[in-house]
């Protein structure tokens, strides 16, 4: 089968979605432009908020491991691409993070006015008090308690109905990722969406692609299954951070870019735990609208609240045998927070692709982040302490459980070390997979300001493959304001001649 | 009734007896050493890519092996502290395989568990509030139901 666009996007996640809602004046010009997504296209009927029925979200039942299996990475797989099980979170990129990325053309001033012009499209609010539930309200009390400086998170929700499974799928709509908004506008338009459609191979101009059955319970898409050759004068990948940079090397566009697949971070991640005297109700309001910053810059993380279900948190919690069992016995007695380290690039980091063509991320947790993620577990046993915890359950503690009587931060110090750290014993996870085809026009880019890709100009990036290092916060909006630029770029070169 | 396709014999066997040591039974939360576990860990196991899925099978035959070298017996056939003692080797061990192989055994066992409704009531947790949305795949719901007896 064969077909002709003028302009074809890879991906429907953050990146995606919002370059087909950019390119929405030209599909109204009469350009064809498609959407080719590799997974399938739910409707809200599909999410059932039952979590293993909702693995299939995730890449690989979201178990990706890295190569040295030392983390997993969670990426979604479905139209919408992570936008459909992240929790809404929209920060800004921080204005020191812009600066030290060090990319010219690219201003603050460019960025801030995309970033309010979207949070208005995607209803970006500051949850207000009737959101916020116990654990969030305990982790005030406890940051508060401690004198450390606690921010409310901006989410992108509507009309929310507060039931607690977003990391499953929005079941009525509320969270506003590309499948709520940019995607059904893109659609409304003309812009073609086509659901498991699985980009094999790039070549000049053309996209080698094949179309799997339709998953049962899922949309139909327009094409039958089977293979497919996709002619396009433009062609953006929008697959997401370490898809893209994988298909450009399986693509072998390494032979000219050598910096592709280089410069990630992924900004590792600890779920951890506290168990209340009491229950707490995590079900109503919204599992995530408290941060702190207090140690983003001497220690490099950022402690979020957060909400999981019952087989995730036996992931996160790193304990078996009676521990496991008395803790989950308290599940609903659970307080829980997420601690995100700031990783910064390391040369041994970086995607490659195997030889069966299978994407792989190569990473490895240095000294320096384990040492971060360490002090994390010390002060969220404070905070947790600190809100009226009666024992936490730390990871790189020896014993894993702490009670009370243990909760002095000198304590707390010689208990959590990092010599306990075991890598893959020791449960780190990654969201936000980010980097392998920085922007810039230094030599380790790969693309320029604008996500053209150097050298090849019908050939646009636009996701967080982007970032030249970490963003320091979740990445959603920060990769939705660079694909409103790309679309941009490509406004102002195409030419429907 | 659900038939395992994969879980059978002596990794059944070996399985059963790892679920008893991983996650024990504690006031109202049952051992998971149960044909419903293994039930929903079979069924996941069978939608896994082919070569991984020969990987965990493998390294559950290892498991069962090695078990001579930590009690003198097969894995199963051991007292719970040999088994224990094994476990914890295979967690902390220097060689990747087998932290590895140990977290696998230990994800899929607390799958099998903890996605199931009739232990939602021993953590408290309330399970979905839209409960009868149709299911992607009625085998699964069934399993996590305890609606099929499983057998080997």
């Amino acid at each position: 089968m064969k077909k002709h666009y003028d302009i074809v996007i890879v991906g429907s996640g953050a990146g995606g979605g919002t370059v087909a809602n950019a390119l929405i004046p030209l599909a109204k010009k009469g350009a064809k432009i498609a959407i080719l997504e590799q997974g399938p296209h739910y409707s809200h009927a599909f999410f059932t908020q039952r979590e293993i029925e909702m693995m299939r979200l995730f890449r690989f039942n979201g178990a990706w491991p890295v190569k040295s299996g030392e983390i997993t990475v969670a990426a979604g797989s479905g139209v919408g691409g992570s936008t459909l099980m992240y929790t809404g979170v929209s920060f800004r990129l921080p204005h020191d993070v812009l600066k030290n990325w060090h990319i010219q053309e690219l201003t603050y001033k460019d960025l801030s006015d995309r970033f309010e012009r979207i949070e208005k499209e995607i209803h970006v609010i500051l949850p207000s008090d009737n959101r916020i539930n116990d654990n969030n309200r305990l982790f005030q009390k406890g940051c508060q308690s401690l004198g450390w400086p606690v921010k409310r998170i901006p989410l992108n929700i509507k009309n929310c109905e507060q039931v607690g499974f977003c990391n499953l799928g929005c079941d009525s709509g509320s969270k506003q990722g590309t499948l709520e908004i940019q995607i059904p506008k893109a659609v409304a338009a003309g812009i073609d969406l086509i659901p498991n459609c699985e980009v094999n191979h790039i070549f000049e101009k053309k996209v080698h692609a094949a179309i799997h059955k339709t998953p049962p319970g899922t949309l139909d898409g327009p094409w039958h299954p089977g293979k497919i050759c996709i002619y396009s004068d433009i062609i953006v990948l929008a697959a997401g951070s370490p898809c893209t940079p994988g298909l450009l090397i399986k693509s072998g566009f390494q032979n000219k870019l050598p910096w592709i697949g280089r410069d990630i971070s992924l900004h590792p991640a600890m779920t951890l735990y506290g168990v209340y005297p009491k229950p707490i109700v995590n079900y109503r309001g919204f599992p995530k609208t408290f941060y702190t910053d207090q140690f983003t810059d001497a220690h490099d993380y950022y402690i979020e609240t957060a909400f999981y279900y019952p087989f995730v948190a036996t992931r996160h919690l790193g304990i078996w045998g009676r521990d496991l069992s008395e803790t989950m016995s308290a599940y609903n007695q659970l307080m829980t927070v997420l601690v995100l380290n700031h990783d910064k690039n390391c040369p041994e980091n970086r995607i490659t692709v195997n030889r069966k063509g299978m994407v792989q991320v190569h990473y490895k947790l240095n000294k320096q982040i384990i040492s971060s993620l360490c002090h994390a577990q010390i002060q969220s046993s404070r905070i947790f302490f600190a809100a009226g915890c009666d024992r936490v359950i730390m990871p790189c503690a020896s014993p894993h459980v702490i009670h009370r009587d243990k909760s002095n931060p000198k304590t707390l110090e010689k208990i959590i070390q990092t010599r306990n750290f075991i890598p893959i014993k020791t449960p780190v996870s990654s969201a936000h997979p980010q980097g392998g085809c920085a922007m810039g026009s230094g030599e380790r880019s790969v693309t320029n300001s604008w996500g053209q890709v150097h050298g090849f100009p019908w050939l646009y990036v636009s996701d967080a493959s982007l970032f030249p290092k970490s963003a320091h916060v979740n990445p959603y909006l920060t990769v939705m304001a660079l694909a409103d630029r790309v679309g941009e770029h490509i406004i102002r070169s195409f030419s429907l001649d | 009734m659900y038939k395992c396709q994969y879980i059978k014999g002596h990794r059944l066997r070996t399985i059963l007896a790892a679920a008893d040591c991983i996650i024990p039974a504690h006031e109202r939360l049952k051992s998971a050493k149960s044909m419903n576990t293994i039930g929903v860990m079979d069924h996941a196991i069978s939608q896994m890519p082919s070569q991984l899925r020969l990987q965990f099978l493998f390294f559950i035959s290892i498991v069962h092996v090695l078990g001579i070298f930590f009690g003198g017996r097969f894995f199963s056939d051991n007292s719970q502290s040999d088994q224990i003692r094994q476990l914890k080797w295979m967690e902390g061990s220097i060689l990747r395989g087998f932290r590895m192989g140990f977290l696998g055994l230990k994800t899929y066992i607390c799958m099998g568990y903890f996605t199931r409704e009739s232990t939602w009531s021993g953590i408290h947790y309330y399970g979905p509030l839209k409960y009868d949305q149709p299911p992607p795949d009625a085998v699964i719901r069934h399993l996590c139901q305890d609606k099929r007896k499983v057998c080997e």
